[in-house]
């Protein structure tokens, strides 16, 4: 997995590269969490994330849960099809901010 | 390929989350010489990684080890078996983690796509030298 953030105003946008899973779940939430606790709305683009499984649909639940905590939220964008198809497994359509 | 061809491939793993695209490339090779639909191709790679993940999670509680963990699938007159063999915890079925549909805590989601994906989930008792075996199962329209 590789990555890049890029920041637009109070907007943190972290462009996700690759296949995201166990052995990779760390290093995402070691990008993420701390722009969450910076009370970022941190915009996730997931256009090439070509593969992700339950690990990675966890940090996004729990990136999720922090930033609802925290006042401020996630929005997944450009979500890949594979990407979408294991949130829409999980059933987690209706729950992470689909932007 | 043939489709009435037999399938039956098997490979050793580290126990280590570092193995995990290893086991996602063996299971994407494999699946490469069955002609059925891409997005089912995908679904299987998914629940053998969630599995294999589950025995370095779970039987193995993310600890380092040199054991192997063994992964073998089958495919034979449109029956798939996929088999997991390792030595680590015994796994008791009871205490496996099934994710509630209304759930939305992180974990417990790699079974549920597990079963979500596959027709049948059964633990079994290892046979020497293995501890666990757990086999999954899936009838392939192809």
């Amino acid at each position: 997995m590789s990555y890049k953030v890029t920041e637009e105003g109070n907007i943190s946008i972290v462009h996700l590269d690759g296949e995201i899973d166990m052995d990779v779940t760390e290093k995402a939430k070691e990008i993420i969490m701390p722009l969450i606790e910076a009370k970022k709305e941190v915009h996730l683009n997931l256009k090439e994330v070509q593969y992700m499984d339950s690990s990675g649909i966890s940090v996004l639940i729990e990136s999720h849960q922090k930033a609802t905590e925290l006042g401020t939220k996630v929005i997944l964008k450009d979500i890949s099809k594979s990407v979408l198809k294991v949130i829409m497994m999980a059933k987690l359509e209706q729950i992470l901010n689909l932007g | 390929m043939n489709n009435l061809a037999l399938i039956s491939e098997q490979r050793d793993f580290a126990v280590s989350s570092s193995s995990l695209k290893d086991v996602r490339s063996f299971s994407r090779e494999v699946f490469e010489k069955v002609d059925i639909e891409q997005d089912l191709k995908d679904e299987l790679v998914l629940a053998i990684a969630e599995a294999a993940q589950n025995i370095v999670k779970h039987a193995y509680q993310n600890q380092e080890t040199d054991d192997k963990m063994e992964i073998k699938i089958s495919l034979q007159n449109g029956n798939l078996e996929i088999g997991f063999f390792d030595k680590g915890r015994p796994v008791d079925d009871k205490n496996v983690r099934h994710r509630k549909i209304d759930d939305i805590k992180p974990g417990g989601l790699g079974t549920f796509f597990i079963q979500q994906i596959m027709d049948a989930v059964v633990f079994k008792e290892g046979e020497k030298p293995w501890i666990n075996h757990l086999i999954l199962t899936k009838k392939i329209n192809y």
